[in-house]
């Protein structure tokens, strides 16, 4: 490897870098300025007296430990679960690798106020999959709630985070240094801990941040699961006392830049690995252990994946099977359907695509030049992940208005909306992209260099191909992430332009279960197809 | 050929336009509302923020488009978020009219000054109860407070007739309240009022003491009740007659009312307003007035569940006569202070962490 390094990044990167961080600091100053100007808001700022004792106050720590307590615990187990079945589905044996690997990232999909309904639907006393808990001996299914039933929906639905990188990652080593410590008399498992685990290391350390940040924002599984953590506080104090929520919301922000920073300090003493560009990655027969892992695998697919669909799909086929028999009568049709299928795709399609591009010359800046602008890019871009959707929402109407002439322009602008989930999103792009950018081997750089090859045609030939698993991968996270995304898709959309998951909301808010599974059937469906075609598919052409 | 003046070509244009727009007509739930051909285009759209969600609301729309020939455009969404938009966009907003689920978001705009003024003749189309003292909104249907109760786990005879026997150690652990809920804020904002806020605190604190369990929102308790994870829950009536319309004889839950005086069986209206800065208030009026309509009214009653406030129309028989002795509804005017009083309250019951 090269120590050579280009020190001083172009200009026009820098500039690039400095632009995007003011753009994606956006909602941060908006929750800034609610928080500490009282002008325009009779219930008072932060500043007033009375609400500091309250934030410091019992009522406000204990859901903010609650808060941590969770986040620290899905980060861990999403950070083992999410490794493993990368570990699994790209190295091993086990049996029908390419189905689990366009399965296990669907749970991403699932909007949590869905998912974790349906998952609840499907496990809890009473609910579909009781026959089975009595079949085994069990009086009744446990009743999932409070920090477990949190703990465990959340898991389940966040180890993508890191399941998706740690693939991708795993896919572009290469087995060459495996292969010497094998033949140098290491066991499998000595040279999973002193190959493998460094140089995936980065990889699970940016997902898992990934998972902590979603989860101290997340308010749907929480809130089903009865768990009250500071985003219950939140959404329920907007109406009657906006200015502790709005506090309570820079609490969250303030506790994602101290973990940015933690994560930041760690990448900086982990060494990144380069990718190989075709050398064959070493595949581990698993042998007796195929059967335990084979059964892993189908376990975590059948918690997170099978236990919500069970639901949906039960909702769906009730509610066909009545309309068809003169019951009562869908409030959807297929054209109804489509034409939000149809939104979902181009604007999460268009979201993810931005976002790659968006975090790509930030990824560069740090990794390449491990410039200060960079490193303010990407905090700032990572931290936003942990403000609430409604928060990025109003602060673009907030903004857009404020653009003067522009505004008349900018409302009910597809591009507000794919700027906003770029704003949202962005964040799970940039971890994988940055990795993916530190991997390509600087001596490729040099001789590119030495050749005289351009910088751009440099990116196409020698950084893109190499890079290709890792941004796909992100293209893939923001792509599921988007396609289930809520308050922007309702706040922000221009008028009329309805995608499933808003459609999903308005159907499950009153009850219209038949609706919501169908829809939820499609969305799952659309997700599955996409993520073949993106993530696995071109992947393994590579 | 020189008898095809310019004139001629425009009343060409002019009659094959009104020929499609004669031939239209709607279908679906919204040609229950409006069977007529559909009125040509009047030049006018209202913008409508619409915390009502689509799948009961969007046939009405559809049918004052065709009757009125008046344009809709409609952002859907829940009815918190859209009053916090609402708020954000103040005079700037391009909606014209605000449909609420619940009461307490209409506070929270009325509080904040950013209701427009009703015309009068829309006003009186609705009981003086079910609309604002100045004019700022209007109820257009109502949804009524029940119990919604497991048929497996709980007798006939068992049933309460008043919230108050809830705190009982017999239903120690079976209860559920959606307690962070727009409709049982609103609820609980108006249960201070009538019963004072130390006897409402009260009942809070003997409902978290005697573990009553915390649920997100109706839908959830209504399932729950179904599955049998609760016995009893109190919901607006709204969601369990919605449940065993989707899922049928498999929902094992039931609504139970609550004595007539109890103020476990208030109605909870939904609301249309104005919005202050609408430019297109006459239009805006007659949106308003059409929701009051006989066919729209019947329409709610009939297809949604709901409890029809205006033009005589009577509950369907489905839905449980209202009570002679009703306590009335929310009075949003007192919300808007009160409202942050009751998120205090029941933040401090510490009921979200049951």
């Amino acid at each position: 490897m090269s120590t050579t390094s280009q020190t001083t990044p172009p200009r026009l990167l820098t500039l690039v870098g400095a632009v995007l961080a003011a753009l994606f600091a956006f909602p941060t100053i908006y929750l800034i300025r609610r928080n500490f100007s009282s002008d325009d808001d009779p219930a008072g700022s932060a500043a007033d007296t009375g609400l500091i004792e309250l934030l410091t106050s019992e009522r406000t720590l204990a859901p903010l430990w609650r808060t941590v307590k969770l986040a620290v615990t899905v980060s861990l187990t999403a950070a083992l679960v999410g490794t493993a079945l990368a570990w699994l589905t790209t190295r091993t044996d086990i049996p029908l690798r390419r189905l689990w690997r366009t399965i296990l990232p669907l749970p991403l999909v699932f909007p949590t106020f869905i998912g974790a309904a349906a998952f609840i639907r499907t496990l809890n006393p009473g609910g579909l999959a009781s026959g089975l808990f009595t079949s085994v001996g069990f009086d009744q299914a446990p009743e999932l709630r409070g920090f477990f039933g949190a703990w465990l929906v959340l898991s389940l639905f966040t180890y993508p985070y890191v399941y998706l990188p740690v693939a991708a990652r795993l896919q572009r080593l290469p087995g060459s240094l495996e292969e010497s410590a094998r033949v140098l008399g290491d066991s499998a498992a000595e040279a999973f801990r002193r190959i493998v685990i460094p140089q995936i290391a980065s990889a699970v350390a940016a997902g898992t941040l990934l998972v902590f940040l979603y989860t101290i924002s997340d308010f749907g599984a929480v809130q089903l699961m009865r768990y009250d953590t500071l985003t219950r506080a939140i959404e329920t104090n907007y109406l009657g006392r906006a200015s502790l929520a709005f506090a309570l919301s820079l609490f969250l922000l303030a506790l994602a830049v101290v973990i940015v920073g933690f994560e930041r300090a760690l990448q900086r003493r982990t060494h990144t690995a380069t990718s190989a560009r075709s050398t064959q990655s070493v595949g581990y027969s698993l042998g007796r252990w195929r059967v335990p892992g084979a059964a892993f695998v189908v376990a975590v697919g059948a918690l997170s994946v099978g236990a919500p669909m069970i639901a949906l799909i039960d909702w769906a086929s009730d509610g066909l099977l009545r309309a068809s028999r003169n019951g009562r009568p869908l409030t959807i049709d297929s054209e109804a359907v489509m034409s939000a299928a149809q939104n979902t795709l181009e604007s999460s399609v268009l979201a993810a695509l931005a976002a790659v591009a968006a975090v790509l010359p930030i990824a560069f800046l740090v990794g390449r030049y491990k410039s200060r602008v960079g490193s303010l890019s990407h905090s700032v871009v990572i931290a936003t992940f942990a403000l609430p959707g409604i928060l990025i929402a109003l602060s673009l109407r907030y903004w857009v208005l404020k653009s003067g002439i522009a505004s008349d322009f900018f409302t009910d602008s597809k591009l507000v909306l794919i700027f906003a989930y770029v704003v949202r999103f962005g964040s799970l792009a940039m971890g994988i992209t940055l990795v993916a950018v530190q991997a390509v081997p600087e001596r490729f750089h040099d001789v590119g260099a030495t050749l005289g090859a351009r910088r751009l045609r440099r990116l196409r030939t020698i950084d893109l191909p190499l890079m290709a698993p890792g941004l796909l991968a992100a293209i893939g996270l923001v792509l599921l992430s988007t396609m289930k995304e809520l308050p922007i898709s309702l706040i922000i959309a221009p008028i009329g332009y309805r995608t499933l998951t808003t459609r999903i909301f308005g159907s499950f808010e009153d009850a219209f279960v038949a609706e919501t599974g169908i829809m939820a059937v499609v969305l799952v469906a659309m997700s599955a197809v996409l993520t073949w075609l993106l993530v696995l598919r071109r992947a393994e052409h590579q | 050929m020189r008898l095809l003046t310019p004139f001629t070509l425009v009343a060409l244009f002019a009659s094959a336009c009104g020929g499609s727009s004669t031939e239209r007509t709607l279908d679906g739930l919204a040609a229950d509302i409006f069977s007529g051909t559909c009125a040509a285009d009047a030049g006018q759209e209202v913008t409508i923020y619409s915390g009502r969600t689509e799948n009961l609301i969007e046939p009405v729309l559809d049918a004052f488009a065709c009757e009125t020939g008046i344009g809709v455009a409609v952002r859907w969404a829940d009815s918190t978020q859209l009053a916090l938009l609402l708020d954000e966009e103040g005079d700037r907003t391009p909606a014209d009219v605000f449909l609420s689920r619940s009461p307490g978001p209409v506070g929270f705009l009325e509080a904040r000054g950013l209701l427009g003024e009703i015309d009068d003749d829309v006003l009186g189309l609705v009981d003086e109860e079910n609309r604002s003292a100045i004019g700022s909104w209007i109820g257009f249907s109502g949804r009524k407070r029940v119990a919604v109760y497991n048929l497996d786990a709980v007798a006939d005879s068992e049933l309460p007739d008043s919230i108050f026997e809830l705190t009982d150690e017999k239903w120690r652990g079976r209860v559920a309240l959606p307690a962070t809920n727009g409709s049982f804020v609103d609820w609980f904002t108006v249960f201070r009022d009538q019963a004072g806020t130390d006897v409402a605190t009260k009942w809070l604190d003997d409902m978290v003491a005697n573990g009553a369990k915390y649920y997100p929102n109706n839908r959830s308790v209504v399932e729950a009740a179904g599955r049998g994870e609760v016995d009893i829950g109190l919901v607006n009536h709204y969601y369990n007659f919605q449940e065993v319309a989707a899922v049928g004889d498999d929902h094992r839950a039931l609504n139970h009312d609550l004595a007539d005086d109890d103020i476990g069986s208030l109605l909870i209206i939904t609301a249309a307003t104005l919005t202050k800065s609408t430019d297109n208030a006459d239009a805006a009026n007659e949106l308003l007035a059409y929701l009051l309509s006989e066919p729209v009214q019947r329409y709610f009653t009939e297809e949604t569940f709901e409890y029809p406030l205006a033009a005589g129309v009577e509950p369907t028989d489905a839905l449980p006569p209202l009570s002679a002795l009703e306590i009335g509804t929310v009075d949003f005017d007192a919300l808007g202070g009160g409202f942050e009083e009751t998120t205090r309250i029941i933040d401090a019951s510490g009921i979200a962490n049951q």
